[in-house]
């Protein structure tokens, strides 16, 4: 007998669409009927982790597959807490800032509550709410940044939680420390702020805030940081938050411990170790290919959003996810940006030089 | 976008055999309870007599003494009759809109059957929910009264625009009553002719509006959409009542509305009455259908699409005879498919073939959709389109899913039948819509 799915399902389940991520390389390959792909749709560091890092996936002890990792990540926690200077128990790491996500969520919201984020932002926060049964308020950027007024305005007694992007992805914009520190100020407590930092490292702003810096004054503030970015291991799904004791105390009771696998542990704590200039070289590139494409793009008369971040925004003049299956004949593979609520703009990851001329051409020959 | 705003209170429901003496009750509890939840007087009675037109059919054809489901559900704008059961193999050929108790007596089909219980009502629609398990539905819409007002406003339009998400129930009158005013010489629509019933067809949850409206507070421009399938959204519009800021009103409802469902189910976006220039340029030409007409000549309808997401790409089931056009298609749409050819290679068919037939009065339209295999497919696409066009139909439409192998024999079938393909839906199945069209539809 089929079980009857329609009783048993929620219905915020039930109605919610699930992601279907992309397919392998050699299927889509297939399917699009090209020699080659390159990958400018995750935003993925094409350098690689750093050496440290490498060498650990390398000598990585076959025998350990057998044996459970570290199920809080205890070394990697310690060493974390000793780089920003918290207590180990401030800090939880999840398999990848989506699962961080998650904990935050089940920890502060049951079905009634509601969050607060963007519309035109990293779509998880608003994911995980909507399938928990949780309301998502999702208010418009203003001139490509968040709206902090309006996000202080869409606050009632039923938020929890509010979702800040910093800097934002897809529009690479941020808020300074002082338009940071205003709107917890003017949250007062009431809410948890969480400030999602997974392109930290990219920044160089000067204004810009290190959240985690901010934690002891603001003890309602949560951020979140990654190593599937800038230190290239997302392929080991590792990242984490960082809190006040008394909230990443509740926030662990939601946690599910030894999600997070031995050598991404191990390869997280050689990043933090890193000391061959990993951060400045990935800065490097990613400068030189922002600044090449925006000439190549502006030379093709499209409008380029380029903040902090290893991306870019192109507008194109018709549909975006047209271009995105054209593109795909064309071996490259980019950010249709529709889902973001951006339709008829692409997101491009800033990768090496050699793959941003082959997006450049083939977006031309595209749009000839 | 919201599922449709349904309460347990908007739905009665009556479970009885399938037996003759219980007819009264059946068509009783169908018109008392249509008339409870909201339907007048005159669409309470079309509703019941469509419910003993089916009541007894499946008293004696279908699954006789077998239980029926009954439930008389409130759309707000029209009323609805859902007859649910179970049918074995044997007797599922009896589903077919065209069938009577003895298949091969022509003469008997026309005054028999589903097609009589169709006539007193605006849709009826035969699916499968789950394997031998039928919902036959029945709707009649509500009557409401035309738009008063068919003069064009004099004042100019004001700087400024606001986009309304949610708008009231008087923007939205205004907003209909502006699409009817500038479709009367190109047909749209039907119900933007009735402002009232627009009104009530946001509020039941199943179609949403989004409006423009400039410094004064009068409506620029509106998009009315909805689920077209689970999968995808068709939206009508946007229509723009200010000349001078089409570019504009056009490309801010769009972007609204696609706001609205980018991180929904949806996977694309269809829109089959007309797009404005401004913004066909985010959209693909999917092909067209005519539309045959009782007055004037037949029209053009093109239809255009764009997905919400990166295309996945998909295996697609078809028949030698359609690989051509969809090699062509798949090439101009630039979608990813692996088209698999099915060949007939002796294996034994067997039983009745049924087809689910989504009649659409008020368009002169039928929509065939293949729900059970059999060996008989040839004859019963004859005998479905040979008393369609008895039946005054104009418009007839085929669906091939080439998400489903079995149904890639019909290919040849119809092609050899007058039926055509006018377009690929993508994804509006479990993989994509092919829509065959029949021409001339006049006997």
């Amino acid at each position: 007998m089929k079980p009857d799915l329609d009783r048993l399902v929620p219905v915020c389940v039930r109605e919610f669409e699930p992601y279907i991520p992309s397919k392998p390389d050699r299927e889509l390959q297939k399917l699009y009927g090209c020699r080659r792909l390159i990958r400018l749709n995750n935003n993925e560091n094409p350098l690689g982790p750093p050496p440290g890092a490498q060498e650990v996936i390398r000598r990585f002890p076959p025998p350990r597959g057998a044996v459970y990792p570290s199920g809080d990540s205890y070394d990697l926690r310690r060493e974390l807490a000793a780089f920003h200077g918290i207590d180990p128990d401030q800090v939880i790491v999840g398999n990848g800032a989506n699962e961080v996500i998650t904990f935050v969520i089940k920890a502060f919201c049951e079905p009634g509550d509601n969050i607060v984020t963007a519309d035109r932002t990293f779509a998880v926060y608003e994911w995980v709410a909507v399938f928990s049964g949780i309301e998502a308020r999702v208010v418009p950027l203003k001139e490509g940044r968040f709206d902090d007024s309006t996000m202080l305005e869409r606050i009632d007694g039923a938020t929890k939680v509010i979702f800040l992007c910093n800097p934002n992805n897809p529009t690479g914009t941020y808020w300074s420390r002082d338009t940071l520190t205003a709107f917890l100020d003017a949250v007062g407590g009431r809410q948890i702020v969480v400030v999602d930092e997974a392109y930290f490292e990219f920044v160089e702003a000067e204004d810009y805030p290190d959240g985690i810096s901010l934690i002891r004054d603001y003890p309602n503030l949560v951020v979140f940081r990654t190593f599937s970015k800038m230190y290239g291991i997302a392929g080991l799904r590792i990242g984490y938050l960082a809190g006040d004791l008394k909230v990443v105390d509740m926030i662990r009771r939601t946690c599910v411990v030894y999600s997070v696998n031995a050598i991404a542990q191990e390869a997280a704590l050689a990043c933090l170790r890193d000391d061959t200039g990993h951060v400045g070289r990935t800065r490097d590139m990613v400068r030189q290919s922002r600044d090449y494409l925006k000439e190549e793009m502006g030379g093709m008369g499209l409008p380029v959003t380029s903040g902090e971040g290893n991306f870019l925004i192109v507008k194109l003049p018709g549909s975006d996810t047209l271009a995105y299956r054209k593109l795909m004949h064309e071996g490259v593979m980019i950010r249709p940006m529709t889902g973001f609520r951006y339709p008829n703009h692409i997101r491009v990851t800033l990768a090496g030089l050699e793959a941003m001329e082959a997006f450049a051409a083939a977006l031309k020959k595209i749009l000839a | 976008m919201n599922p449709p705003n349904r309460h347990s209170n908007d739905t009665l429901g009556l479970q009885l055999p399938a037996r003759p003496p219980f007819l009264d009750v059946a068509t009783g509890f169908v018109e008392s309870s249509v008339r409870a939840l909201g339907m007048g007087r005159e669409e309470a009675l079309k509703l019941r007599l469509a419910a003993e037109e089916i009541f007894s059919y499946l008293t004696s054809h279908v699954r006789p003494a077998e239980p029926v489901d009954i439930r008389a559900v409130n759309g707000l704008y029209y009323g609805r009759v859902e007859f649910r059961f179970s049918v074995a193999a044997l007797n599922m050929g009896a589903l077919n809109i065209t069938a009577t108790g003895q298949f091969e007596s022509d003469e008997a089909l026309a005054a028999m059957g589903l097609v009589i219980a169709s006539r007193t009502v605006d849709r009826l629609r035969i699916t499968e929910e789950s394997r031998g398990r039928i919902c036959l539905a029945v709707e009649k819409e509500k009557t409401y009264p035309p738009s008063p007002d068919r003069t064009p406003p004099r004042a100019p339009f004001r700087d400024g625009l606001t986009i309304q998400r949610t708008p009231d129930a008087e923007t939205l009158k205004q907003y209909a009553g502006e699409v009817a005013r500038g479709q009367a010489d190109s047909p749209g629509p039907a119900f933007f002719d009735y402002p009232g019933k627009v009104v009530d067809m946001v509020a039941a949850g199943d179609n949403q509006v989004i409006a423009a409206v400039d410094g004064a507070g009068r409506v620029a421009g509106g998009i009315l959409f909805r689920f077209l399938t689970e999968r995808i959204v068709e939206i009508v519009g946007p229509h723009v009542f200010d000349p001078l800021r089409e570019r504009e009103i056009a490309g801010a409802l769009l972007d609204a509305a696609i706001a609205a469902v980018a991180r929904t189910r949806a996977i694309g976006l269809v829109s089959l009455t007309g797009l404005p220039e401004p913004v066909r340029s985010q959209f693909e030409p999917l092909g067209s259908l005519t539309f045959f007409r009782d007055k004037g000549p037949a029209l053009a309808r093109p239809a255009w699409y764009r997905f919400l997401h990166e295309d996945p790409g998909c295996p697609v089931w078809t028949n030698g005879a359609l690989k051509d056009f969809l090699e062509r298609e798949y090439g101009r749409l630039f979608l990813a498919r692996d088209i698999r050819e099915v060949r007939d290679l002796g294996e034994t068919k067997k039983g009745s073939s049924i087809f689910s037939a989504e009649i659409r009065r008020e368009r002169s339209e039928v929509v065939l959709r293949p729900l059970w295999p059999g060996d008989d497919l040839a004859a019963n696409v004859e005998r479905h389109i040979r008393f369609l066009r008895e039946e005054g139909f104009l418009n007839l439409l085929f669906e091939i899913d080439l998400g489903v192998s079995w149904q890639a024999p019909l290919v040849p079938v119809l092609l050899g039948r007058r039926f055509s393909p006018g377009m690929i839906i993508p994804f509006a199945g479990q993989a994509d819509l092919v829509v065959f069209q029949y021409h001339e539809t006049r006997p």
